[in-house]
């Protein structure tokens, strides 16, 4: 189960709060949305439940299985089971896909006390995965994400997801830049994953990915808090209403 | 005005040493006559300082202490198990062998019978004959590092590469540094490669484990590419210890030929690798590229001359570093466009990657042209570890020192990746992965 208590964080070089006490507690097997206009927080909630150093939380906690992560390194949090989709997955110009996850998914293993896994048993599972995302082999030899359409990246990041098993997923604008097909693929792939050991926290702005990863609950997060909670009633309403209620001005 | 200089301990001590070996050193009269005109050279000059504009960011008067003794003969017990130790990564290299152990060619490990197209000597033997091999037909002026070189050679080997002969394999020369005494050793190659003719040829010096620690060593090597031929030529460099490497490459490239050359550097305290290369026929290419690895006070300075002398001709170069500790390196790239040589395209590009605040890198692009139609350009950045890249690494669950590993790999890979062969390719990032591995754990 994650609990977010309280969380208020600001950017480590400045003063300028973003999150200003959010509370949030996603259970076991449940996948919550959280919405928001652009600029509300969203990214940072991210970034900050994946531990990234540029934020700085001033006050609160986030709890994962009862225990606090907010001292843990992002490796330690890896393998405590969290794993961030990123909004733009980064390029590795001179490593192989293959390579990267090959040492992600060993250095995890390691970690949790698995036994790493051989070349041949490596090869087994990323053909397997990688074919349910449309991702062959070829495509993995290449460096990480260098030369990807914003399709492939995304798809890349979920095959990464499905080979570090995590058991809370963080989707950060998964939507972004995929067309109506890609959108397909990729949210069949996370659907892929629900079970009833996961907690997954799908951000987006736009309802429309909704449709597909069908959320429990869904969240509106505005001004660095969470403004509305509802059932996916909720992301209908705001997809007609927009959110000029929380104060989005009109691009 | 001249001012008369104090000899350092170590000028002194090159320059005596001449009259105690030179009777030990092979060759005919011919050849006595160009050592004795080379120390003299060398008497004049001294050892090159920072108020030489060449030799600015490495000050070898200041920095080379002492001479060590002149090696002369070597009797070192060795195997080919021995060699193949030492290789490390590049024992994997299917190669044709020619082993030099300090400074002296060693039949009995080499691996030379099946070469077919190729006639190879020891620079030894052939020095009993002719001084040919000591007359390159573009050597730098004036040079301090190559009169040291003439004056001591004791051996290395002369390749002439048939015209239109494809070797299968490539050529290895094998140079070790074993044995319990510290020395100075000089080697000379002479590469020929014949018109048409398709070669790659590879200098790796390494260091049989157990060897002195100190170590000096100069090398040469006189290359000239026929007309329409082709020649991989890479280096790598991983002679450890407490060694300093002072190296010159001596290149004539003829009409439309394609000359690749690579530099690998890691491990060595002080290196300096001169490449003086022209282009002497129309329509050829060069690509002379690098790659260096620097940790503790180490020191790495490249220094490349290319001379478009004839018109049409194409030169790249792309040298990358990653400097940690207190490192320093140094990429001097020197393009001159003679006034003949129109529709010259020339383009050099160095990168460094700073793994400590503490590290130094001198970046001096020179060109020189005197032609109109040109198109030449240059280029230089200096890096930390990319943040974002690092946090990515991390958030799959990779550690902290394996990521930054990974990422400096990345970062060196694109260098390595001009070597177009690939199980050359495949050993030299074998090697530098070692290096990293070992730097990082280490810190």
């Amino acid at each position: 189960m994650l609990e977010i208590k309280n969380l208020h964080v600001k950017i480590a070089e400045d003063d300028k709060p973003i999150l200003k006490g959010i509370d949030l507690t996603v259970p076991k097997g449940e996948v919550h949305a959280i919405m928001g206009p652009n600029g509300s927080g969203k990214s940072t909630l991210a970034y900050v439940l994946a531990g990234r150093d540029d934020y700085e939380v001033t006050d609160g906690d986030v709890l994962w299985n009862g225990e606090s992560i907010l001292d843990m390194e992002p490796e330690e949090r890896a393998a405590s089971g969290v794993f961030l989709a990123f909004q733009y997955p980064m390029e590795i110009p001179g490593v192989a896909g293959l390579t990267f996850l090959r040492t992600a998914v060993n250095s995890l293993r390691k970690r949790r006390g698995i036994e790493e896994l051989t070349t041949p048993a490596f090869m087994k599972l990323v053909k397997e995965k990688g074919s349910d995302l449309n991702i062959d082999i070829e495509m993995l030899k290449r460096p990480v994400n260098v030369g990807f359409s914003g399709g492939e990246k995304k798809r890349s990041e979920i095959l990464q997801m499905a080979m570090l098993e995590p058991t809370l997923c963080v989707l950060d604008e998964t939507d972004s830049g995929l067309d109506i097909d890609a959108l397909k693929v990729v949210s069949d792939g996370v659907n892929a994953l629900r079970g009833p050991e996961k907690s997954m926290l799908v951000i987006t702005h736009y309802q429309r990915l909704l449709n597909h990863i069908v959320p429990d609950k869904v969240h509106v997060l505005a001004h660095g808090k969470i403004q509305r909670s509802g059932d996916k009633a909720l992301a209908l309403e705001l997809e007609k209403s927009g959110y000029a209620e929380y104060g989005e001005k009109a691009a | 005005m001249s001012v008369a200089i104090m000899k350092t301990k170590a000028e002194q001590a090159f320059s005596d040493a001449y009259s105690q070996v030179a009777e030990q050193l092979p060759g005919s009269d011919d050849v006595r006559v160009l050592r004795k005109k080379a120390i003299g050279e060398f008497d004049a000059l001294g050892l090159p300082h920072r108020r030489i504009e060449e030799w600015k960011y490495t000050d070898l008067r200041n920095q080379l202490k002492e001479a060590l003794p002149v090696g002369i003969s070597d009797e070192t017990t060795l195997t080919i198990a021995d060699v193949i130790v030492a290789l490390g990564p590049f024992a994997h290299v299917d190669a044709h062998r020619a082993v030099i152990v300090n400074g002296r060619f060693r039949g009995e490990l080499s691996s030379l019978q099946d070469v077919s197209g190729v006639e190879v000597r020891s620079v030894a033997d052939a020095l009993g004959t002719t001084s040919e091999a000591l007359k390159s037909r573009s050597a730098p002026r004036d040079d301090a590092v190559l009169a040291l070189n003439t004056a001591y050679v004791t051996d290395g080997v002369m390749l002439d590469i048939a015209n239109g002969t494809t070797l299968q394999k490539p050529l290895m020369l094998v140079h070790l540094r074993a044995g319990k005494a510290a020395q100075f050793n000089a080697i000379r190659h002479v590469i020929s490669v014949g018109d048409e003719a398709d070669a790659s040829i590879i200098e790796a010096f390494v260091t049989l484990p157990g060897a002195a620690r100190d170590g000096q060593v100069n090398a040469a090597s006189d290359v000239t590419v026929g007309d329409g031929a082709t020649l991989h030529h890479v280096k790598l460099c991983s002679d450890t210890g407490a060694v300093t490497h002072l190296a010159n490459w001596m290149v004539n490239l003829g009409a439309s030929c394609t000359y690749r050359g690579f530099l690998q550097t890691q491990g060595v305290s002080l290196a300096r690798h001169q490449v003086l290369a022209t282009f002497n026929g129309e329509d050829a290419k060069l690509d002379l590229s690098g790659a260096f690895l620097g940790a503790d006070q180490d020191h790495i300075d490249m220094t490349v001359v290319v001379n478009h002398d004839v018109p049409g001709c194409e030169s790249r170069e792309l040298f990358k570093g990653v400097l940690q500790d207190r490192a320093r390196g140094v990429v001097q790239g020197k393009v001159v466009v003679q006034p003949i040589a129109q529709k010259t395209d020339g383009k050099q590009m160095a990168q460094v990657l700073m793994l400590s605040p503490d590290t130094e890198f001198d970046s001096k692009p020179e060109l020189e042209i005197y032609a109109d139609d040109v198109a030449c350009g240059h280029g230089s950045t200096v890096a930390e570890i990319d943040a974002d890249l690092l946090f990515y690494c991390r958030s799959r669950g990779i550690p902290d020192a394996m990521a930054r590993v990974l990422l400096t790999e990345s970062f060196i890979a694109e260098a390595i990746e001009q070597v177009e062969i690939e199980p050359i390719q495949d050993a030299l990032m074998a090697s530098a992965r070692e290096w990293l591995e070992t730097a990082t754990r280490r810190t």
